[in-house]
């Protein structure tokens, strides 16, 4: 099990940088339609912050921030959203993630609707990719045993 | 012979009655006395724990909305479109990180004197600047010598300074001083490796730490230095 790191520049420089890195994760995913980068990109890049700050400040602390269920449950929401868009569109009478059909929907002209409906998916993969990075590495540091598990298991490691 | 005896045992009786009814009555105020200091010092402790609450939350609110501002400045850096889409996004995610991760840019700040930081933050910047450029000379007249007399060594030195991040900002100003890299810190013990003794001796006379110490306002420096900004201020006044 990771615990708190001991060295002191380590962990404050981190505990600096990790909202910046967020935020730039963000601006990956939300720039994904004008510049390099997009959904997966920038899910990686928020989940190396997750990652960043349990290595750093150890999993107890690390599982207020992202927890294995709120990880789980945002994974699945991601995959909920890029299909729900997608199934949106195939109501709307066209191709399965034809956004050009959302333009009824949003009220706007059919080009506008197909950059919006990209960022709704971009948006969707960015979620999964992160919360699966993160839980991957959790479930790796923790050898999937989790503290609580050993109690009730006896487990001794 | 039987009366007096008699007397005297009633009135040994009555002697015993009333030093019990002393004691009890003793017993009962210091029980009462106890009672209401219990009381009193768990109203005081409430009190307290109600006064540190807010002040917490308080100060949560604070960071919060500072991190929403330095992080939006930084959104705004990256992304350079000023479209009301791109802003209303911007606006969108720097919340949501903050709301992520507000306990972490600004955790061991005390209240009101982040300006006051910044201020001397950025007067600090030219000392700095010229401290560096001077190790870069002199390390570049170690590394171009013919003899090259190099004398490595490591010093260790207890810091006076008190948080953690002025510690950071302590080793990081030396790891970028050419000639002096900070290996590690174990309770407020610095670890240096220093290239020769010119460097080390500029480096245990303090001068930088004094520096870091004013910037994050910390130990004895702050009277000091406040009184002489004051003073400065006064004489504008006058």
């Amino acid at each position: 099990m990771i615990s708190i790191t001991d060295d002191i520049i380590i962990r404050a420089v981190a505990r600096i940088l990790i909202p910046f890195i967020q935020v730039y994760a963000l601006y990956v995913i939300m720039h994904g339609h004008h510049s390099p980068g997009g959904g997966f990109q920038g899910g990686v890049i928020l989940g190396a912050s997750f990652i960043l700050y349990l290595i750093t400040h150890g999993l107890e602390e690390a599982k207020e921030k992202m927890s294995e269920l709120k990880a789980g449950l945002l994974s699945t929401f991601g995959i909920l959203l890029y299909s729900g868009i997608g199934l949106l569109c195939l109501i709307m009478g066209r191709n399965y993630l034809d956004y050009g059909g959302l333009s009824t929907i949003l009220k706007v002209v059919p080009a506008q609707a197909r950059s919006l409906g990209i960022l709704g998916i971009e948006i969707g993969v960015g979620i999964t990719v992160m919360a699966i990075m993160f839980s991957v590495f959790f479930d790796i540091s923790t050898g999937g045993i989790l503290p609580e598990d050993e109690e009730d298991l006896g487990v001794n490691r | 012979m039987e009366i007096t005896v008699l007397v005297q045992t009633t009135d040994r009786a009555f002697e015993i009655l009333e030093k019990a009814r002393d004691e009890a009555r003793e017993l009962l105020y210091s029980s009462a006395k106890l009672t209401s200091e219990t009381k009193s010092l768990v109203e005081k402790r409430e009190a307290r724990a109600i006064f540190s609450d807010a002040r917490q939350k308080r100060l949560a609110i604070r960071n919060f909305i500072i991190t929403t501002f330095v992080l939006f400045a930084f959104w705004i850096l990256l992304s350079g479109r000023f479209d009301a889409f791109h802003l209303i996004l911007g606006i969108i995610c720097t919340l949501l990180v903050s709301y992520l991760s507000h306990d972490l840019l600004f955790a061991n700040i005390r209240v009101g004197d982040i300006r006051i930081r910044a201020r001397r933050f950025f007067a600090a910047g030219p000392w700095f600047l010229g401290q560096i450029f001077s190790a870069n000379l002199h390390v570049a007249y170690l590394a171009l010598s013919p003899k090259m007399p190099i004398d490595p060594q490591i010093i260790r030195f207890k810091t006076k300074l008190e948080s953690d991040i002025s510690w950071v900002a302590l080793a990081n100003s030396i790891t970028l001083t050419p000639g002096t890299i900070t290996i590690d810190i174990r309770e407020g013990e610095f670890f240096v490796h220093a290239l020769d003794r010119k460097v080390a001796y500029d480096l245990s006379t303090g001068e930088m730490e004094d520096k870091i110490a004013h910037v994050f306002m910390e130990a004895d420096h702050i009277y000091i230095q406040d009184v002489l900004d004051v003073s400065r201020i006064f004489g504008a006044l006058k």
